[in-house]
């Protein structure tokens, strides 16, 4: 498995954090707002790198510091990006900030998904909600490499039309002959002409074939869970399934204790787990 | 062997401070009878040298509060920018009458704040932890509440410390376990000494084998952890008194509106909002939860991914517990689960 990189963090004072800028916020949904920052320092954007499902903490000084995935491509070396779903104390904060504005931060952190051990393989994402942030910097990266992986179809599913992140994308994906993209709601609207369906559902009537095959999922814990079953249903083992787990978390560097599911750490062990080794973690989610 | 008088023990300090070192050793709190606490020792006041400390000597490593960086806003030329300014680390230098207990948990935060290998340094535990000497004081009699003799070699462990005093008449046999430790005891206020090192203590113990595997498989049963949690207040005192609990919590605190400090402070895993996630979920919201985790970290997490038992048995949890759980009790009923 791959150990932290050491760019981004200060291994000599792993809590300070790295002065950065705001230079464009995109309003996603209501209450999803992207943020495209650079560390002020040239140097350390330059050498600033990353793997799809590392995770960094953005603070803002005075309000605190929180964790997000890394939802741009590692390809994307003029930004790194966060999307911040507006739910407590500094992520209410963060949606107050505009472009120009200082904030820090602290990444890579934790352990990507292990995309090198997935070459010739066929991949199959399935994000919901905010889950699909480290999920858009997979797929990014995974068209990046597009010679590198065979067929490659991806589910993103929302409660409503207007909770879809990443309009953008989406329409490029949708456009795309190299990915087939399916973006699916619970609850359709009159204006919505796609698909209207969970996304357990939506991936099974994909029907995946899990033969040499890959899945990844993130998004809200119980469409996890019924993914998970469909994936199952699929064939899939629990070796071939990925996925992202969230914890509370502070320090970010295995220290202060609180975002352990047993005896591993998410902020270094994780975030990312295949299923197996997340079965063999105590059930304590 | 060579001996100290007691009454040359305020010389050992004294010189143990020279040149504006820090000594911390146990006091007696301040507006306080018989709380005895670790704090900076001040020249010409008593240390105590008979009692047990209330909290363990962590904080000499690890204290309650601690500032990691100052920051402020600032405006030039109608432009804003941040300024952060990381805080100097501290220094410590002696830690003097640390117990076994104590001294033995510097290992395992050690592994965590100042690894040997390499990897994450954390500057404050590092600037206070290198070059620190611990003067360990050894137990000839222990109390109800201790349990050390369960782990390692209980009272007769060297690990952590740098010199063992050992309690005899009128004074204390030194035995030097580092070149630090060599070198304090070749000052004039040790003379040489015919005498044998005293009995030390035999203290409660606990069984310990087999509990890293046993507490996974009895991980859900939420019954057990029920019925052994049933008297905790989820007060966090167990943590805070704890030499090995280590996790802390980092916040801001801003002083004005441009400037303010980000500090980390002493934390619990008893607290319900220790892991409350912003949606308004948690993963252990009840105490059963909580307090299985705090078991599963000391004797099943820990020595999986270290090799350690984070716990010394100095049973300062026991004492100081107001609602008399005992960790002691829970180990047993788990074990014979």
């Amino acid at each position: 498995m791959n150990t932290i990189p050491k760019s981004g963090i200060n291994a000599r004072m792993p809590l300070l954090p790295e002065k950065a800028s705001i230079t464009r916020v995109i309003q996603e949904t209501p209450t999803v707002r992207t943020y495209r920052l650079v560390f002020d320092d040239p140097e350390m954007m330059a050498a600033f790198s990353f793997e799809p499902g590392q995770i960094g903490q953005m603070s803002i000084l005075g309000a605190g510091e929180s964790t997000f995935a890394i939802s741009s491509p590692p390809s994307q070396k003029d930004y790194i990006q966060f999307s911040v779903m507006k739910t407590g104390v500094v992520t209410t904060a963060i949606h107050e900030l505009s472009a120009g504005d200082r904030v820090a931060v602290r990444a890579p952190m934790g352990r990507p998904f292990p995309v090198s051990a997935w070459k010739g393989k066929d991949i199959v994402i399935a994000g919901g909600g905010i889950g699909m942030a480290p999920l858009r910097s997979l797929l990014m990266h995974l068209l990046d490499r597009r010679g590198d992986f065979g067929r490659i179809q991806a589910v993103y599913g929302a409660r409503t039309p207007a909770d879809l992140c990443f309009a953008g994308e989406r329409e490029e994906w949708e456009r795309r002959d190299d990915v087939e993209f399916i973006a699916t709601v619970d609850s359709g609207h009159a204006d919505w002409s796609g698909r209207v369906g969970v996304v357990p559902g939506v991936v099974e009537s994909m029907s995946p074939p899990a033969a040499n095959t890959v899945a990844v999922t993130c998004g809200p814990p119980v469409m996890i869970k019924y993914t998970l079953e469909s994936l199952e249903k699929l064939g899939f083992a629990e070796d071939q399934i990925f996925t992202t787990l969230e914890r509370r978390m502070k320090c970010g560097v295995g220290l202060c204790g609180r975002c352990n599911v047993g005896a591993k750490y998410v902020c270094t062990d994780g975030p990312v787990f295949s299923l197996r080794d997340l079965r063999a973690l105590p059930d304590e989610l | 062997m060579r001996f100290i008088a007691e009454d040359a023990i305020p010389r050992l300090l004294e010189h143990l401070a020279g040149g504006g070192r820090t000594v911390w050793a146990p006091r007696v709190a301040r507006d306080s009878v018989n709380t005895v606490l670790f704090a900076p020792w001040i020249a010409g006041e008593p240390v105590e040298t008979g009692a047990y400390t209330h909290l363990s000597a962590k904080a000499t490593l690890l204290p309650p509060t601690e500032r990691l960086f100052g920051f402020s806003y600032l405006q030039t030329a109608g432009e804003e920018r941040i300024e952060l300014e990381p805080e100097e680390p501290e220094e410590n230098h002696v830690l003097f009458g640390a117990r076994v207990c104590d001294a033995r948990a510097l290992a395992a935060l050690d592994a965590l704040f100042f690894p040997a290998g390499g990897g994450f340094n954390d500057p404050g535990y590092a600037g206070r932890r290198s070059g620190l000497t611990v003067i360990t004081l050894a137990c000839t009699t222990c109390d109800s509440a201790c349990f050390c003799s369960s782990f390692g070699k209980g009272p007769a462990e060297t690990d952590g410390s740098d010199l063992i005093l050992y309690p005899v008449a009128n004074g204390f046999l030194a035995e030097p376990v580092t070149d630090a430790g060599s070198e304090l005891v070749r000052l004039d206020l040790f003379q040489d000494s015919p005498l044998d090192k005293p009995e030390l203590a035999v203290t409660d113990r606990i069984e310990t084998a087999g509990l890293r595997e046993k507490f996974i498989d009895l991980f859900s049963d939420i019954d057990l952890w029920r019925q052994v949690s049933e008297k905790c207040l989820s007060c966090g005192f167990c943590a805070y008194a704890c030499p090995a609990c280590h996790c802390f919590n980092i916040f801001d605190e801003m002083s004005g509106d441009r400037e303010g400090e980000r500090c980390r402070s002493w934390d619990s895993c008893m607290f319900y909002s220790y892991t409350l996630e912003t949606s308004g979920h948690n993963p252990r919201p009840e105490i059963a939860h909580r307090y299985r985790n705090r078991i599963g970290h000391k004797f099943s997490y820990f020595p999986a991914n270290r090799g350690e038992i984070l716990c010394t048995g100095c049973g300062r949890c026991i004492r100081g517990c107001p609602a008399g759980v005992d960790i002691r009790e829970v180990i047993r009923a788990v074990q014979e689960r």
